[in-house]
């Protein structure tokens, strides 16, 4: 096939059918925008929980009543352990003190006794701790005298997991949804240029043109507007990103410790490419289908 | 039935293949018992036999529903025989696969009653298409559309929309664009019928120019006021049988071609 002169009937054909073209670039931009926002947020989870992961944590409850020396030994063996990064013991009052700070109440609880908060060892791990590894800490910890619970916060990361996994899953049915419109949009659009051009594709069949010839274009044409939907929702997106980042990441920081990110590079040449090649795949299909050469 | 066979497409009719000194010295195009049906009881053309020499210049005729379109789709492949052959240049086009059809119509040239040209395009472009299909490069394609505008008398009209120009141009844009390829044999199927009779002429002169450079016309008409002007070989169809070969309608026996076309 002859690629320049398919790119020169290509254009051609994408300013002759402009409005056809533009309506429904926009549509299938919609469709983009919604599957990229959806990857925003699961980027942004991910990488949220990534963080938190990672930023392992183990708070041990010990008991009333328990015994200093069990106490000390225990701190002893967590300081002996590789993965620990930092113990810090918290004393009931302690813990009523920063409750109260954190809790912002009112002063009905000031009243609050302090051994109403169990004492406890807050546990930082070295980061990089995978959470299994996390969780045979806590539970080998369990079984000293002294700790009458252990908070891993493995059933918080479980729901965290759930929750990814159910952004992914819309990601990808999404995806899929997006596919499918693409397909059929810009099959649709396709349909309508090779039923107005059929009189170009009539004259050129009968002097002698291949089915590669006649069928090129209309592929480049269907790629352009899969690519141009694309471009669209990612600069939409770029931009209402660029507008809310700051806003959001003021009010997100101080909640969780995390900013907002925008999609990876990879993610957006997928989404570029993705969207040319399924334009491309939609005009083909459709060309196969009318354009019986 | 032919169809059926899955034969390999002819070098001959493969890009940039010449044809061979035998292939040369034969009938350009040979129709052999030829059938066609769209009603199976009732064949369009029922065992059509035909010989065309290299070079020469041959009017079909007969009645409106005769065949001679027919006949034209099968040469350029746009229609099939359902029995018999038709050879181009010693070739069974018949056997060609979907595949080499755009090669065989590369060495042929066809010019309709409307004109089939695009509205919205230029001159020169309506004639370029024709060998920017064959992906030739731009500055031969210029040189070789201004020979073949000059040859039907449209030198310099290149740039004009095709809305602007008269019938008669419009034809002759139709005319170059076939012509331009350089092809063998120039099908030509009714190319006067829309247009008054002194245009007529005019047309048929100007086929009768590109024959003379050794261009093989099949020239189908049913008008014959324009057949009686000249001395060309004659063929006519009637329900689908060649009924006469003839030298001219000057040599036509008896009454005359008025009894046969009704
Ligand atoms: N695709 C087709 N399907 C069915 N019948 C057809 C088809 N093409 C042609 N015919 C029939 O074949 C016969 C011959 O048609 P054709 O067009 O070859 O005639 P013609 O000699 O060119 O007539 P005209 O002078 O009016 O152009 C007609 O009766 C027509 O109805
Ligand atoms: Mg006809």
């Amino acid at each position: 096939m002859d690629l320049k002169n398919a790119i020169v009937r290509a254009r051609r054909g994408l300013r002759e059918e402009r409005r056809l073209y533009v309506v429904a670039v926009t549509s299938l931009a919609v469709a983009f925008i919604c599957l990229g926002a959806t990857l925003l947020g699961v980027t942004n989870l991910d990488a949220a929980a990534t963080r938190w992961g990672q930023s392992g944590r183990i708070t041990v409850f010990l008991k009333d009543g328990a015994d200093a020396q069990d106490v000390a030994q225990l701190g002893v063996v967590l300081e002996g352990l590789a993965d620990v990064q930092e113990v810090t013991h918290i004393t009931p009052s302690q813990a009523r003190n920063s409750f109260l700070e954190e809790a912002d109440v009112g002063a009905d609880l000031s009243a609050l006794p302090p051994d109403v908060f169990p004492a406890s060892l807050e546990i930082t791990l070295v980061s990089g701790v995978t959470r299994e590894r996390s969780e045979s800490i806590a539970s080998r910890l369990a079984e000293f005298r002294a700790v009458s619970d252990v908070e891993s916060y493995g059933a918080w990361f479980q729901k965290l997991d759930q929750l990814l996994w159910g952004a992914r899953m819309l990601a990808v049915s999404l995806a899929l949804l997006v596919m499918f419109c693409v397909v059929a949009v810009i099959g649709n659009t396709i349909r309508l240029a090779v039923a107005r051009r059929r009189q170009e594709i009539e004259v050129m069949k009968l002097c002698g043109a291949t089915n590669g010839f006649v069928r090129g274009p209309f592929v480049l044409e269907g790629m352009f507007q899969g690519f141009a939907s694309a471009l669209l929702a990612v600069l939409a997106l770029l931009v209402g990103y660029l507008v809310l980042h700051e806003p959001v990441d003021s009010t997100l920081a101080a909640l969780t410790g995390s900013r907002v990110v925008f999609l990876g590079a990879w993610t957006l040449v997928a989404l570029l490419v993705g969207g040319a090649l399924i334009g491309a795949i939609g005009s083909a299909v459709s060309v196969r289908r009318y354009l019986s050469v | 039935m032919q169809e059926t066979k899955v034969v390999r497409p002819f070098p001959f009719f493969r890009a940039g293949a010449r044809a061979s000194q035998p292939q040369l010295s034969k009938p350009i195009l040979v129709l052999e018992d030829v059938y066609k049906f769209f009603r199976p009881d009732q064949p369009t053309l029922r065992g059509v036999d035909l010989k065309v020499e290299r070079g020469e210049f041959v009017f079909i005729t007969g009645p409106s529903g005769a065949g001679k379109s027919t006949l034209l789709k099968l040469v350029y492949r746009e229609l099939t025989v359902d029995e018999g052959r038709v050879l181009f240049c010693g070739r069974d086009i018949c056997r060609l696969t979907d595949k080499s059809i755009p090669f065989l119509r590369r060495n042929l040239g066809v010019v309709f009653q409307d004109f089939r040209i695009i509205d919205h395009w230029t001159v020169y472009e309506n004639v370029a298409v024709a060998l920017e299909i064959v992906s030739m490069p731009k500055r031969l394609i210029r040189s070789r559309v201004a020979e073949a505008l000059e040859r039907v008398g449209l030198a310099g009209r290149g740039p004009e929309l095709i809305t602007n120009l008269s019938g008669g141009e419009q034809q002759r844009v139709a005319v170059a664009r076939a012509i331009v390829p350089e092809p063998a044999l120039i099908l030509a199927d009714e190319p006067t019928g829309n247009l008054d009779p002194h245009l007529a002429i005019d047309i048929l002169t100007l086929f009768e120019e590109i024959n003379a450079t050794g261009t093989t016309v099949l020239f189908a008409t049913h008008d014959h006021s324009l057949i009686s002007k000249r001395d060309h070989r004659l063929i006519s169809i009637d329900e689908g049988r060649v009924l006469e070969s003839q030298q001219g309608l000057k040599h036509w026996p008896g009454s005359g071609i008025h009894t046969m076309t009704g």
